[in-house]
């Protein structure tokens, strides 16, 4: 070590360090090749049957222009299914609102998020809990707003941020309907 | 090498959760049920391993002045791999874990073992401690998410058994605390947990010494 200049011995460390992180970035590319097409089709399956589950008989993505919150629009014989995607606790949710002709909520789904788990997550958990949350929002209209914020919804325990995002979902898709007609 | 040696150190004596205090973080967050306790250890193990093996093949190579970046580093890619590999393979349990999975670069017991065993170690050696070390962080989290799951749901098997993966309902709806799946009855139960290993250990090394003091 002694024979190497300093400038050489920083060198050194900096090449080290520069080659296990290029080694790691290209393990991770490698990865992700395998599981990204995987990944996609999962949440094109996930977007399908959130389509289904909140507008029976499904729908078809039309033409829309995205705007606040929402994402897509798909239109079936019974109503839209509204892609939204409001701001969480953690991150962006992504979900599925479905609104008949006459502007009332047939039913939500959750798509992705990143809640956190046994709180925020119940709202997207198979539960009861998880089941009463989303059902209740079934057959609303006009705007809906957690009991906190003077609303109907009962929000999930320890998850207010949550269901506030759900109602601001809801809200939007509400919304974007009316405008649709 | 000693292998019951190190597996009795990881599970009891030198257990990461209840006597190390490592990976705090994720024992308080995600043991509300045992879906979650089984994924988050299963996880947490693999990833220990691996890195244990790499930091430890690597530990002639890597320079001691930047050795936590490189662990670090090695740590957070094999972190990435598992997450992307959930998502890919097991979303159910990607959706459960969220955001903990990725927060698993932070958890001091991988870093910790990194610098305090593999570093200094054999490979083979190093792969042993992950293994031990993982199953002791796994059956920490599973006993507190089992007693949090209980005390705080009603529940056993959250997430695997019963209708939906709703559990076993054992204590019947509303006599359950639902505090205790909340934050703080994650530190209630956890000292509770603490408390309670500290006295198993004191009681086998009594044990122990009986039989020696018997010989």
């Amino acid at each position: 070590m002694k024979t190497e200049s300093n400038v050489m011995y920083i060198i050194r460390l900096a090449a080290i360090l520069l080659i296990i992180t290029s080694l790691v970035a290209a393990a991770l590319a490698g990865v992700n090749s395998i599981t990204a097409p995987v990944i996609a089709r999962l949440t094109a399956e996930k977007t399908q049957m959130a389509i289904e589950a909140v507008l029976p008989g499904g729908g078809e993505a039309i033409d829309f222009a995205p705007v606040d919150l929402v994402s897509k629009v798909y239109k079936g014989e019974n109503g839209y299914a509204i892609e939204v995607t409001p701001g969480g606790f953690d991150n962006t949710i992504t979900m599925m609102v479905g609104v008949d002709f006459e502007g009332k909520v047939l039913g939500i789904d959750i798509i992705k998020h990143t809640e956190t788990a046994g709180l925020g997550a119940v709202a997207d958990a198979e539960t009861p809990a998880g089941q009463n949350f989303r059902g209740q929002f079934v057959g609303t209209s006009g705007s809906v707003a957690v009991t906190k914020d003077g609303g109907a919804m009962d929000s999930i325990t320890g998850a207010t941020i949550t269901s506030r995002a759900i109602c601001d979902g809801v809200n939007a898709a509400l919304a974007c309907v009316a405008t649709l007609g | 090498m000693n292998f019951k040696k190190q597996f009795k150190e990881g599970l009891l004596t030198k257990n990461p959760v209840t006597v190390q205090l490592l990976g705090m973080c994720s024992t308080l967050a995600i043991t509300t049920s045992l879906f979650n306790g089984i994924g988050m250890g299963l996880a947490v193990t693999v990833i220990t391993i691996c890195s244990n093996v790499l930091i430890s093949a690597l530990r002639k190579v890597i320079p001691s002045q930047v050795r936590i970046a490189a662990y670090i580093t090695i740590i957070a890619g094999f972190v990435t791999m598992v997450d992307l590999f959930l998502q890919a393979y097991i979303p159910a349990l990607a959706a459960s874990l969220g955001v903990f999975i990725p927060l698993i670069v932070v958890n001091c017991m991988v870093l910790g073992r990194a610098e305090g065993f593999a570093s200094k170690r054999g490979i083979l050696e190093s792969a042993v401690d992950g293994l031990c070390q993982g199953i002791g962080y796994t059956v920490a989290l599973v006993v507190v998410c089992v007693i949090r799951e209980l005390l705080g749901n009603g529940t056993f098997g959250g997430g695997l058994l019963g209708p939906g993966g709703a559990g076993i309902q054992i204590i019947p709806q509303p006599f359950p605390a639902m505090q205790i799946v909340m934050p703080v009855g994650g530190f209630l139960v956890l000292g509770f947990v603490l408390a309670g290993s500290d006295k198993l250990m004191k009681y086998l090394e009594k044990k122990s010494k009986k039989k020696e003091a018997a010989k």
